[in-house]
């Protein structure tokens, strides 16, 4: 467990017990309705989950690796997009493999394309944030955040 | 079974398509299946305490306070806010999503629901560092500067797109035969509208509901107010 969940648990139990002596019957309420949240949106994490290890076992991480290395910038750098779009990579394996390219020989607006579409853009969640927001808002926040990734780094190949 | 087949689509589907490959390539499903594993670790991690984050907020923190730091008169510290808050996360994008739900019923604005969810996702500290570990920090403060303009550009968007619809609705009310009516489906029970305007809406077991159908031109005045704050935008006049 990282610093930062750690420290979110410590905040959440503080705030909790502080709930608690407040108002034992109001907090039993939220802790009901936290319940309720998660079994709405338990069924389709799990899915999603087990989806993300099937495309990875497909698409594992070195064959990302050698296909990003060996490109040109452009073409590097609209696959990084793609493939960071599709894929969902936890942060602290996702620098690595990028540093791990960029020593491959990819060019570093391919690395930046490659992590702000990781995160910014899910194809796999796209399914549970249409539940949450309603299609049009997960279409164009995805559309437009794999734009604007893209943008990002051709500016980042501007700028270094 | 098959109720909770359909309600679970992608569920349904994820275990579908191990089966078959458990029969066809075992040695990929074995390998998807150690991926998966640590991504469901992670889950368990984060999501409890999301849920309960969220819920507290919905039980403790008024609607005002919400309205007044991420509302549409919030100006600045919007923005501000929305930033600090994602920055600050632990999780994964999808551990953003109660939260914002939350925030979005209560009267968070559009464009600060979506600057948390970027700024979630691509530039919370915990990443920053990693990524000056591994790419440098030349790389890492260049990248957080575009993006966080990115971000701003992204959520100005969102809400030109996300709004554009109620207003269309007030335009062409003029004219029209003047029926108020509730979208149940869009509906989020948040009874904004039956607490402000009494008069004309009610609220039922599953949503809000118009008490006057017919509204004469004065009453439209009084009730586009209404139209205008439902964060659902689910009130329409025909």
């Amino acid at each position: 467990m990282d610093i930062f969940t750690l420290s979110l648990w410590i905040i959440s139990a503080l705030l909790f017990i502080i709930s608690l002596m407040k108002d034992k019957s109001r907090t039993f309420d939220s802790l009901k309705k936290a319940k309720k949240m998660m079994s709405g949106m338990a069924g389709s994490i799990f899915g999603i989950l087990l989806l993300i290890g099937l495309i990875l076992a497909f698409i594992p991480p070195v064959y990302i690796e050698s296909v990003l290395g060996s490109a040109n910038v452009y073409l590097g750098t609209f696959l990084g997009a793609i493939i960071g779009a599709i894929t969902l990579i936890p942060a602290f394996v996702a620098f690595p493999l990028a540093g791990s390219f960029v020593d491959a020989g990819a060019s570093l607006v391919t690395a930046a394309a490659f992590i702000t579409t990781l995160t910014m853009v899910g194809f796999v969640t796209f399914p549970l944030e249409k539940e949450q927001f309603g299609i049009k808002f997960a279409f164009w926040r995805n559309t437009l955040s794999f734009m604007l990734a893209i943008i990002v780094a051709l500016g980042m190949g501007f700028i270094l | 079974m098959t109720k909770f087949l359909l309600k679970n689509k992608i569920l349904s589907f994820s275990i579908l398509a191990y089966f078959i490959l458990f029969f066809s390539m075992p040695d990929i499903a074995t390998t998807a299946i150690n991926q998966s594993s640590y991504y469901i670790k992670e889950m368990f991690m984060i999501m409890p305490i999301v849920l309960i984050l969220s819920a507290l907020i919905e039980t403790w923190v008024p609607k005002e306070t919400i309205i007044k730091t991420f509302g549409s008169k919030s100006g600045i510290k919007g923005p501000f806010f929305s930033f600090l808050l994602g920055s600050l996360s632990a999780g994964p994008i999808y551990a953003a999503f109660p939260v914002c739900t939350t925030l979005y019923k209560k009267g968070a604005k559009v464009s600060n629901i979506v600057i948390i969810l970027s700024s979630w996702a691509v530039i919370k500290v915990p990443m920053l560092i990693n990524e000056y570990r591994f790419l440098g920090g030349e790389f890492m403060v260049i990248r957080w500067i575009l993006t966080v303009i990115a971000i701003l550009i992204l959520g100005y968007i969102m809400e030109r797109i996300i709004i554009k619809e109620p207003l269309e609705v007030k335009a062409g009310s003029k004219e029209d035969k003047n029926t108020l009516e509730v979208d149940c489906k869009l509906c989020i029970n948040c009874s904004l509208c039956a607490k402000q305007w009494p008069k004309y809406f009610i609220m039922e077991s599953k949503c809000a509901k118009a008490q006057v159908t017919h509204l004469k031109p004065k009453e439209i005045k009084e009730i586009l107010p209404a139209v205008k704050k439902c964060p659902v935008n689910a009130i329409s006049i025909n």
